[in-house]
């Protein structure tokens, strides 16, 4: 079933031109306001990160499960992945305008400040980039490997690169929980260096992986309304939805245990993270991340005919992606930019980034057949029904 | 019992899927099936539709109102106490034990909610139509007075596939 996607031009124009939104939004933001841009920079790296390596995790659960549903759709996280390579160079980009959005980075406040001399040791700007060369080679090569597998498997067949992908994932999965872990604490708790909790990292990766899933879902249906995977039925929606409605039960679960305990526990240093965003727009935003991303999609997604139908999924999909924006501006925006401004800029950046990693996805999925051969797994794809 | 049934016993799940879709053409359907794991074709096939999940998931809306309800007024309304220096409407406490609380009433009364649909009760006596119902046998469950005249090409069907008993 040799099945290839080709982009059509209409596509790759329209990532470009929204390519070109994001250049000119980003060089007329360092012109006007430098260090929101940084802001907005940050955020929309993690933004898209946090999807690769949701992605990444998603595809290596299905390995170590040996899930037969999802072989049909392996292509699609794959391609997800390929965006790291990206985010990389971003990332250490990212060297320039450490001033702007961490508050550690600067001499004159660590030298005034025993909490941050203390904290030094881990936080330095040279250790900091060294984390992030370690952690995305490491999830590179992986990912790399994975791959190489994975279309290694479409000529061969038989069980050998099965068992390998299944090994090597699982190698993934200890190292994606350790390093991500970290990398969220880097990128997204040292904004406030004084604050931390303990439950910050899982919040941050099971976020990840909720929106990733639900971009992994979206990502199947718009290919499906293309006419490709004419083998998608109601039962595979039915667990892209699982996969959504777990995981936004889990990262509801978290967020909410972390406030209670925080709340509850009333210590000054813990609670100051959140009193800093008990006003105006931010705590909005609080009330609206836990609606956005666990309150509707749980309840939408909870009966059996909308969590199979596309017409009842799309909206959520949508709305987490959204979701997944207000919650990193919730988190990003109060330690940087400190004003909640909300602009063309904003805008402008994240229409940049989502373009370059449609572009990066779309490219891709035209390299391999979109339906993985020889897959052990792929009749119990195709024949899935529940 | 009064009641007369037909039973059809069957060695394997193809041939009693067999003579399930064959009767179900004609219009007969059993009132009950015994497997000895769930069948796919037959899940979808039998004229039954469960309404128990909704019954749950009012349950539980109910549930939680009423937890909520309560606590707030035992906490807020009816005897307000400071402690730990937290408001009197301490609302995120709450929800921890809504939650456990919700779990609980959703399970006791859709565990009592089935057993009255399906009347069981403790202590009632066990209705066997077929000993090796419950062990390797696939057993088809006929109400004789429900088919009165499909009867003969119901045993014709059955006999064909299976044993009649």
């Amino acid at each position: 079933m040799e099945d290839r996607l080709t982009l059509s031009n209409k596509f790759k124009m329209l990532t470009y031109a929204l390519m070109a939104v994001g250049v000119v939004s980003f060089a007329l933001g360092f012109v006007f306001d430098a260090e929101r841009t940084w802001a907005n920079y940050l955020l929309n790296n993690y933004y898209f990160v946090s999807l690769a390596i949701g992605a990444a995790f998603f595809a290596a659960i299905q390995y170590i499960t040996q899930s037969g549903w999802s072989a049909m759709f392996k292509r699609v996280p794959e391609a997800m992945v390929a965006y790291l390579p990206f985010a990389a160079v971003f990332f250490l980009i990212l060297y320039f305008g450490m001033h702007s959005v961490f508050e550690w980075t600067h001499h004159e406040v660590v030298s005034h400040d025993h909490i941050l001399q203390h904290k030094s040791p881990y936080l330095n700007v040279p250790f900091f980039f060294a984390r992030i060369i370690v952690f995305f080679a490491a999830w590179i090569i992986l990912s790399k490997v994975l791959r190489k597998f994975s279309l290694k498997e479409d000529e061969v067949g038989g069980m050998l690169y099965f068992e390998k992908s299944e090994f090597y994932s699982k190698i993934f999965i200890f190292v994606l929980a350790f390093s991500f872990s970290l990398f969220s604490v880097d990128m997204l708790m040292s904004l406030e260096p004084h604050w931390f909790s303990t439950m910050f990292a899982g919040k941050s990766f099971m976020a990840g992986v909720l929106h990733a899933s639900s971009i992994i879902a979206l990502i199947v249906i718009i290919l499906s309304k293309q006419g490709k995977f004419p083998l998608l039925n109601h039962s595979h929606l039915h667990d892209f939805t699982r996969y959504i409605f777990m995981s936004s039960i889990v990262w509801g679960y978290f967020n909410f245990a972390e406030f209670m305990l925080i709340w509850y526990g009333n210590i000054p240093e813990e609670t100051s993270w959140f009193v800093h965003r008990w006003h105006g727009v931010y705590k909005i935003l609080f009330f609206a991340n836990i609606v956005i991303n666990w309150a509707i999609p749980f309840l939408v997604l909870m009966p059996r005919k909308s969590s199979r139908s596309k017409l009842f999924m799309i909206p959520v999909i949508i709305l987490l992606i959204i979701g997944q924006y207000t919650e990193l501006y919730y988190i990003i925006w109060p330690a940087t930019v400190h004003e909640a401004k909300f602009g063309l800029l904003e805008i402008g950046t994240f229409l940049g980034y989502a373009g370059l990693f449609s572009w990066v996805v779309g490219t891709t999925l035209t390299k391999a057949s979109l339906v993985p051969k020889n897959h052990p797994y792929l009749e119990e794809s195709i024949q899935h029904h529940f | 019992m009064s009641k007369k049934y037909i039973l059809g016993v069957f060695d394997d799940e193809a041939t009693l899927v067999d003579a399930f879709e064959k009767l179900k053409d004609k219009g007969v359907m059993p009132v009950e099936v015994y497997t000895p794991y769930p069948v796919h074709e037959i899940l979808e096939g039998m004229p039954i539709k469960t309404r128990i999940t909704h019954a749950a998931f009012f349950y539980g809306l109910f549930a939680a109102l009423g937890i909520l309800g309560f606590l707030t007024y035992a906490a807020v309304i009816d005897w307000p106490l400071r402690y730990g220096g937290k408001p009197f409407n301490a609302f995120p406490s709450f929800i921890v034990v809504t939650i456990v609380a919700t779990i609980l009433a959703i399970t006791l009364l859709t565990l009592f909610t089935f057993s009255a649909r399906a009347k069981v009760f403790p202590g009632k006596k066990a209705e066997i139509f077929h000993e090796r119902a419950t062990d390797d046998k696939f057993v088809m469950v006929f109400d004789e007075e429900g088919i009165a005249n499909e009867s003969e090409s119901l045993k014709a069907i059955l006999t064909e596939h299976g044993k009649i008993e």
